[in-house]
């Protein structure tokens, strides 16, 4: 008798193309097929997965970045060109993830400086790239426009489509051959609702990484942990609408109490620990991307998810 | 297939002797169908019962208590394969490891951290469990000495790391009646070790490298008559870990592979990834997990995720609602008003005592939810408020008719003054800032 792990999936997850190299048309190194799995995570027999990958998160205005994500990335902060470079040889993350955060200025009306951003970024790193627009519905139009044609053939992931507004995203996703992120809060309906609103508008599946919302360890993880592993049963049981890769983007991680007033000589390790205990889990509920702002714990978890796939005794 | 209570009943003696602590026959088939009972506590069974019943109706994973008295903890009796489904029950212990060829300074050291120290979060003491010698030393004398110095300064579950049938002999002269944990039994040694765990009531754990081996090690170990057991599938990475321990809980709640239905045992110390390790053991099943003492970082991050996991999705953490006091308010004194989410309420709680002024909150029922969420669902609204005033006599306590709401409840202040007849002062969004807020906006 030999003990086999069959769950009796019927369906596996779609697959996402990020990054577009020069045989694509694009400009980047390396591109990345997340996705693709037909079992649970670090459980299926596949030789070679790319997952989970390692977004480091930067901003174009540090003005409302964590204070201690901008202390251990010290001077590069100051330009996002260096920030995105160093992300890429020396953080050795996968993935850059931009956030505009000069458009969330008030009353902002002229967008135009951010196909420039866009732009620069690019060229500072080969890696593919995710990019966060607007916080703002008025200008979000302009900034994914602007986002889409600075990234024209690069196979961007732009974010966030959310269930009130994902229109000029996917518009500007579908007119420039990018993907998105569609974001609904910690709710397995939702997050098909959402997906089928993308479909109605005819984003493609494999156009479409889900944002299950991550509550921060500690303020709401329980509920993430548990959405994504939902998430996940259903796509491995066949709902077409729930069959997308996913990402974890903890971004109140280094906010909450514990990191944030932590005493000095522990307060990097904790922003890291938390940072890394949430990675570890969220990996393992089924997330192929996860966003991280503090640079040591890309290599941290890095390691794991290498002993994760690694099996010498147990095969799944 | 589960058989139904009265099913069950049939199989009963039906004496009504109430020596399996139940008072009734009844009353003990029911438990049995709901998987929270043990059909050994019935001596009266006959065999046919006990076959029918010993697969059916005892929980999918044993559960296994370890230590005693105030510290001590129980692992296992687990029903489900995702949190969602129901909940996680018994959350793993961690244990932290020591060798006998410490110093006994050191080990004291450790020892101490281990028995006080205490994270409290959301009003729950989280602590580590117990922990774990190693007989590293290989004789058994040092085992013995270590055992006993840490027993002098703590009743902490331990776990007895040993190969050596002599030194565990030995130790337990000294914790033997403590219920330690026993490691490890494997297929050369498990009849010495049934032996010894048999005559000091101690579980044990068995160890073996794949899971048809582990399968028959523990029914071995139950014709040996020691059926509170533990099972390591003795990981070599961690991708090992989760594949084993996966497959160990999925064939044993559905019952599959009933010889696997014991709690997981997970050394994750040796795994030369530590956090990693103990991260993955939480949140996939490990019921002990051994570790070298921790960091303070990876403590505050180990146990919160442990808490996280083992709350009830279904069911958040919640405060009796009610008016609560900080310090001792006076008749001026301000009224804050939040949710009973626990984590909301110690949040502001621990800000507003460090402010020093005293004040009452009022806690109104959200049914468990923050904030936002409770903004954001409608339930928190301008009729809760105004009847939670009414119920805790609120109006009675104070001079004044002033409310301090979350700025994250900003859109409700209009409708919250009209219900009330109160005057709303929007607090800061972040609990953090309330000192400031009540400096400038209280005191003028
Ligand atoms: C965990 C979570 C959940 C959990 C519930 C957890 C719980 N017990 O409440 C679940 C998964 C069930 C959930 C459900 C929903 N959620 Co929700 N959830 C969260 C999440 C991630 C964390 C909430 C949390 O625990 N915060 C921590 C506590 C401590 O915060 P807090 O109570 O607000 O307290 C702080 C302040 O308000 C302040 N404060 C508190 N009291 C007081 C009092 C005074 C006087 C002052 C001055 C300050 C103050 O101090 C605290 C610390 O600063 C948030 C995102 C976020 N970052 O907040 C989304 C979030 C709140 N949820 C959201 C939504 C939309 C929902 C749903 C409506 C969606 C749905 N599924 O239908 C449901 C509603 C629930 C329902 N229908 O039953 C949205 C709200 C959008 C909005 N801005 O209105 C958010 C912001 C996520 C998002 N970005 O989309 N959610
Ligand atoms: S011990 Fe057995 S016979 Fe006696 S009451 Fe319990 S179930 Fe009935």
């Amino acid at each position: 008798m030999e003990f086999n792990l069959n769950f009796g999936w019927s369906g596996s997850i779609g697959e996402v193309i990020l990054g577009a190299t020069n045989t694509d048309g694009g400009t980047r190194k390396r591109s990345y097929h997340i996705g693709g799995s037909s079992n649970l995570p670090f459980i299926d027999q596949k030789e070679f997965s790319e997952s989970p990958l390692i977004a480091f998160e930067i901003c174009d205005n540090v003005q409302y970045w964590s204070p201690i994500a901008k202390s251990a990335c010290g001077d590069v902060i100051n330009d996002v060109k260096d920030w995105a470079k160093t992300a890429e040889t020396s953080y050795d993350a996968d993935l850059v993830r931009l956030h505009l955060t000069s458009t969330r200025e008030r009353g902002l009306r002229d967008v135009s400086f951010v196909k420039k951003v866009v732009e620069n970024v690019l060229s500072a790193t080969g890696l593919p790239l995710i990019i966060e627009g607007s916080n703002e519905p008025s200008i979000d139009s302009e900034v994914f426009q602007q986002c889409g044609e600075a990234g024209q053939g690069e196979r961007l992931l732009l974010g966030t489509a959310e269930a009130n507004r994902y229109r000029s995203i996917a518009a500007a996703a579908l007119a420039y051959n990018h993907s998105v992120i569609a974001q609904s809060p910690i709710d397995i309906n939702l997050a098909k609702q959402l997906n089928i609103l993308l479909r109605e508008i005819d984003v493609p599946h494999d156009r479409i990484v889900i944002d299950p919302y991550t509550g921060a360890l500690g303020y709401g993880f329980e509920y993430s942990y548990s959405a994504m592993e939902r998430i996940r049963f259903s796509g491995l049981k066949g709902d077409a609408d729930l069959t997308m890769p996913m990402i974890c983007s903890p971004i109140d991680t280094l906010n909450i109490k514990e990191v944030r007033e932590a005493d000095i000589q522990n307060q990097n390790t904790i922003a890291v620990m938390w940072e890394f205990y949430t990675g570890i889990a969220a990996a393992v509920a089924g997330a192929e991307i996860i966003c991280i702002r503090h640079p040591k714990t890309v290599e941290l978890l890095k390691k794991a998810f290498v002993a994760l796939k690694t099996k010498n005794i147990y095969q799944g | 297939m589960a058989l139904k209570a009265l099913d069950i009943y049939k199989l009963l003696p039906k004496k009504n002797c109430k020596e399996c602590g139940d008072p009734t026959c009844l009353t003990f088939a029911m438990k049995l169908a709901g998987g929270k009972g043990d059909i050994d506590l019935c001596p009266y069974l006959d065999e046919n019962a006990k076959t029918v019943l010993g697969a059916t109706t005892r929980p999918p994973i044993r559960l296994v208590k370890l230590g005693v008295g105030e510290r001590s903890i129980s692992v296992g009796e687990e029903f489900v394969f995702y949190r969602h489904e129901k909940t996680f029950y018994h959350q793993p212990g961690i244990f932290f490891s020591v060798s006998d060829n410490d110093t006994i300074d050191q080990i004291k050291k450790v020892t101490t951290i281990v028995r006080d120290e205490t994270l409290t979060r959301v009003g729950v003491d989280l602590h580590f469990s117990g922990l774990a010698i190693r007989n590293e030393s290989g004789s058994a004398d040092p085992f013995a000495r270590v055992i006993s110095a840490i027993e002098e300064i703590a009743d902490l579950p331990l776990i007895l790391i040993s190969d050596n049938p002599n030194a565990l002999n030995n130790a337990l002269v000294h914790c033997g009646t403590y219920r330690p944990l026993i490691y490890a039994a494997d297929s050369e040694n498990y009849k010495v070790l049934c032996e010894i765990s048999k005559k000091h009531g101690c579980p044990l754990v068995v160890k073996a490298s794949g899971l048809e081996k582990l399968a028959q090690l523990t029914k071995m170990c139950t014709k040996e008559g020691v059926t509170d057991l533990l099972i390591d599938p003795h990981p070599q990475t961690l991708g090992d870990f989760i594949t084993a321990s996966s497959t160990i809980r999925q064939l044993a709640i559905t019952r599959m592979a009933p010889d696997l239905g014991y709690p997981v045992f997970y050394d994750a110390s040796k795994t030369g990834q530590q956090d990693a390790a103990i991260a993955l053991g939480i949140v996939k099943y490990a019921s002990v997990i051994i570790t070298d003492p921790f960091s303070t970082a990876s403590t505050k991050a180990a146990l919160t995720l442990r808490q996280n996991i083992y709350t009830d999705p279904q069911k958040p953490i919640q405060m009796n609602p009610g008016l609560y006091r900080i310090g001792s308010p006076n008749k001026d004194a301000p009224v804050l008003l939040t949710v009973n989410f626990s984590l909301t309420f110690f949040t502001l709680e621990g800000y507003l005592e460090s402010t020093r002024i005293p004040c009452f909150m009022l806690i109104v029922d959200t049914e468990g939810l923050s904030v936002l969420t409770s903004v954001a669902a409608g339930k928190l609204n301008e009729t809760l408020v105004r009847d939670s005033i009414k119920k805790f006599e609120v109006e009675n306590e104070i001079n004044h008719r002033k409310l301090i709401i979350p700025g994250y409840a900003a859109p409700l202040s209009g409708r919250i003054e009209e219900a009330t007849g109160w005057k709303v002062l929007v607090g800061p969004r972040d609990a953090a800032e309330i000192g400031e807020f009540l400096i400038q906006e209280w005191k003028k």
